[in-house]
């Protein structure tokens, strides 16, 4: 048997030396050849579906478009103020339905092509053309957009919108290069926009390598180059960064590693406010929660404080409404009407209902296991405690994969049901439009339909006063509490972890990563 | 003997199409039956209004009724043209995106295969050569141990080990990030070497390990059983004892023990190299190696029906060749198969 034991030898020790020069020439991580400085390894779950803003309508690709083009306007980083971006000032009429934007005049792509005030159309009649998942964000609300001369863009609106502005912030209104067809969705095309990083490789689900654009317009971003790595799963990514192969964990590691590494003290963990909420939905059209009692009393029952604590170790914070806290307008609604873990109000409820310890209400409770993070089956089970140490309620639990548990919820067919919600722009109608409108929730699958409060939220849409505004969302609020179609559960927060010499990280109530302001020390 | 082979290839060949066309028609199938669409699990919770949701649906040609879609896309497959993606990312061919991720499965396959094999038969002849001792029976409970190791628990071991304590090795992936490597076959330690590139050869050998070693070792243990208790079989025949009676060498009368004791196994490997190709999910999964096993669970999870059932086909089709190789392979080898 000496041969076969010589060729193992001969091949052991040729796999041996690779690995030898790759640990002394590499060590177990991060750069090979480039400068520490220059570079920055990001790692991320999440994936990038299409970079094409006329049909990418994802958090994590919105991240990615945000840093390879820009918009006319844009937030402040770390802030909700709106400022300009490509466009240096701008002027409405006076019922908020034309809109006229002056460009800067020195704009360029990534590759020198000048970008004037007819790319920025171009590119909004593409969006408007292709009609692609969020083309809405545009069509609902331009009837028409012009370029009155190479610096100037006209937007005429179907109907007053206040908040028009904070619709210009999302990527479906960015200007991009030429080269994107114009009347195709290109998944794959890198040729980007005018923002401060330009694409220069895109291995899909691998890597994908961001340089500095040279023709950026504003100030330059503080490293050269990023990377940004795409994992299966969290527990890999954590390993990576452990291992230090990357620089940067963004966003999805579980509550019990964000933990474990923050004891460590090898990290810095850094904690953004998040605009996602998470909430119950409940459907109103069928038995027994079309009964309003019903309703009442599983918000009543409700302790959001230990939720908060056991399911998600203290990653998220209780929310009382479906706008989130630190938006303006918001108001602690569940909490004034039910207050926390109110057990003798949920009994009461439920005794008006029909119910008592003899004849229980009986629902399902459903969540899906891998679309919101592992931490959902926990969440569910919990529920299911906390309702019935009323005595007077069944829970049974449910599951079904994503594909599935979406198309049961658009068909109304789940009782109790949990669902997520990341903003698409940062005003009070995102929260509340989609949920309560009978005109935009369908989606949702409650049924709920209410006159009144569809009224409430289209007069909000047209008024430009913010204080008019308040008084009609709080009014919209509470009776969203009162009718209880939706129990608002938790807040939660975002987590970047990064290797101690990693500086720079500034993410917003907007939640968008913006890559220019990393560094390394 | 000649036409007799080519015959036999030839049918065998052949049945590869009505293989396919079943597993098509069920897959197709299936998918219709599940709930969900395309459509509806990439809009997922969006608000978008019903008249954009009904030109989406028109886009991916879910307007038209299951019996079209059906030829339609059968159609399409016997003009080589597998359809385009119908969820992130859109409109993409489906055959580009196979053959972005193929090569990534035949890679990590072809290295984890290898270390199967050869872990396989040393333990296995070891264990035949020392038959009825403690070597054999630890050979036994290795076989019996690395078959259900669970692999994501196992990868995670070799990672905090290897990556995390030693820092020798990197715990995922294909490359460092930055390395620059121009792509031509897709497997990147061929590519190095084709463009003479040493730091990407270094860097993709280097991803290789863990994971090879991973799915390796947990293969392995099904050849240990099938080498060893064919081997003991050989030994005992009487050719082999004429052998030993005619004074040849103990490590020639092995070699050609094992010659004749390897033609089972050649089916085996067959089988499952065709099952390592299907992607193994759960190595992939923990290794974040970007293969065909990740790729068909996202498809699945978009319900994007025409990467699915490209992927079938085109996996049922690549089964197909291999079982024909194998079945040839096997046939050549052991003079007793008539054909």
């Amino acid at each position: 048997m000496r041969k076969p034991y010589a060729t193992l030898s001969v091949i052991f020790l040729v796999v041996f030396a690779i690995v030898a020069s790759g640990c002394i020439s590499g060590g177990g991580g991060e750069e090979t050849e480039t400068p520490k400085a220059t570079q920055i390894v990001i790692g991320v779950t999440d994936k990038v579906t299409d970079l094409d803003p006329a049909n990418a309508y994802d958090f994590y690709t919105w991240e990615v478009l945000n840093n390879i083009m820009e918009g006319l306007v844009k937030y402040k980083p770390g802030t909700l103020e709106i400022e300009p971006a490509l466009a240096e000032s701008w002027e409405v009429n006076e019922d908020s339905t034309v809109w006229t934007f002056h460009l800067r005049k020195d704009l360029k792509f990534a590759d020198g092509t000048p970008l004037k005030a007819q790319d920025v159309v171009r590119s909004i009649e593409r969006v408007m053309t292709i009609q692609g998942d969020p083309a809405w964000l545009v069509t609902d609300f331009v009837e028409k957009v012009e370029a009155k001369d190479d610096y100037t863009v006209v937007f005429y609106l179907k109907q007053p919108t206040s908040y028009f502005l904070a619709l210009l912030t999302t990527p479906p209104y960015f200007p991009v290069h030429p080269d994107y067809a114009p009347d195709q969705i290109q998944s794959d095309q890198t040729a980007g926009g005018a923002g401060p990083y330009k694409i220069t490789k895109w291995v899909r689900d691998e890597e994908l390598v961001l340089e500095v654009n040279p023709n950026y317009y504003g100030e330059k971003p503080k490293t050269e180059k990023i990377i940004i790595k795409f994992y299966r799963d969290a527990s890999t990514m954590r390993l990576a960064l452990q291992n230090g192969e990357i620089d940067i964990a963004w966003r999805t590691l579980r509550p019990s590693d964000i933990s474990s590494l923050k004891e460590s003290g090898n990290f810095n963990v850094i904690e953004v406010p998040g605009g996602f909420i998470r909430y119950i939905c409940l459907n109103t059209k069928n038995d027994p929660t079309s009964n309003v009692k019903v309703r009442q009393a599983l918000a009543a029952a409700l302790d959001r404080a230990e939720i908060a604590q056991k399911v998600f170790m203290g990653t998220v914070e209780p929310l009382y409404s479906l706008i989130p806290n630190g938006m303006w307008s918001h108001k602690d609604v569940f909490k004034e009407k039910y207050g926390d873990a109110n057990l003798d109000l949920a009994k009461q409820l439920l005794s008006e209902a029909g119910y008592s310890e003899s004849n229980p209400l009986e629902i399902q409770l459903w969540y899906t296991p891998t679309h919101y993070g592992d931490t959902e089956a926990d969440l569910a089970q919990m529920l299911k405690e906390q309702w019935e140490r009323t005595g007077m309620i069944k829970v049974t639990i449910k599951s079904a994969e994503w594909g599935t548990y979406i198309d049961y919820a658009r068909n109304g067919q789940m009782q109790v049901y949990l669902l997520g919600w990341y903003p698409d722009y940062l005003d009070p109608d995102d929260y509340t439009t989609p949920f309560l409108k009978s005109t935009a929730n369908s989606w949702a699958g409650t049924g709920y339909a209410n006159p009144t409060v569809d009224e409430l939220l289209t007069q909000a849409q047209r008024l430009t006063d913010q204080n008019e505004r308040t008084k009609l969302y709080e009014q919209v609020q509470e009776i969203l509490a009162e009718d209880v179609p939706y129990i608002p559960i938790i807040q939660g927060k975002l987590f970047v972890v990064t290797q101690k010499n990693v500086k720079g990280v500034v993410i917003g109530p907007d939640m968008i990563f913006r890559y220019s302001t990393l560094y390394k020390e | 003997m000649a036409r007799g082979l080519g015959q036999y290839i030839l049918i065998r060949a052949l049945m590869i199409i009505p293989t396919i066309l079943i597993l098509y028609t069920l897959v197709f199938f299936f998918l219709r039956i599940l709930p969900g669409n395309p459509v509806m699990a990439v809009v997922g919770t969006k608000n978008i209004p019903p008249e954009q949701l009904e030109h989406l649906m028109k886009m991916a040609g879910l307007d038209k009724p299951l019996y079209v879609q059906y030829f339609d896309y059968l159609k399409g497959v016997f003009q080589g043209d597998f359809g385009v993606t119908l969820a992130f990312p859109l409109g993409k061919p489906v055959w580009e995106y196979i053959a972005q991720r193929f090569p990534a499965t035949l890679e990590l396959a072809l290295w984890a295969f290898t270390v199967s094999v050869l872990l396989g038969l040393i333990t296995g002849v070891i264990g035949a050569t020392k038959k009825g001792t403690k070597v054999d029976t630890s050979m036994r409970v290795y076989s019996i141990v690395a078959y259900t190791l669970f692999i994501p628990w196992f990868g995670m071991m070799l990672q905090y080990v290897f990556g995390i304590h030693l820092h020798w090795l990197p715990t995922s992936g294909r490359l460092d990030p930055g390395v620059d490597l121009q792509t031509i076959t897709g497997l990147y330690v061929l590519d190095s070497i084709l463009t003479a590139n040493w730091e990407a050869l270094v860097s993709s050998v280097r991803h290789l390990i863990l994971p090879a070693l991973t799915l390796g070792i947990v293969l392995s243990g099904a050849y240990t059983r099938l080498v060893r208790n064919n081997m003991v079989d050989v030994l005992s025949q009487d050719f082999i004892r004429a052998y030993y009676a005619r004074g040849v060498a103990d490590r020639k009368v092995l070699w050609y023990a094992l010659k004749n004791a390897f033609i089972p196994v050649v089916t085996l490997m067959g089988l499952q190299f065709a099952i390592l190709l299907g992607g193994a999910v759960l190595t992939e999964t923990t290794f974040s190696w970007p293969g065909m096993g990740t790729f068909l669970v996202d498809r699945i999870d978009y319900r994007d029906y025409n990467a699915i059932q490209g992927a079938v086909i085109f996996f049922a089709f690549f089964v197909g060749v291999i079982s024909l190789i194998v079945d040839i392979v096997y046939a050549l080898l052991d003079p007793r198969v008539k054909y």
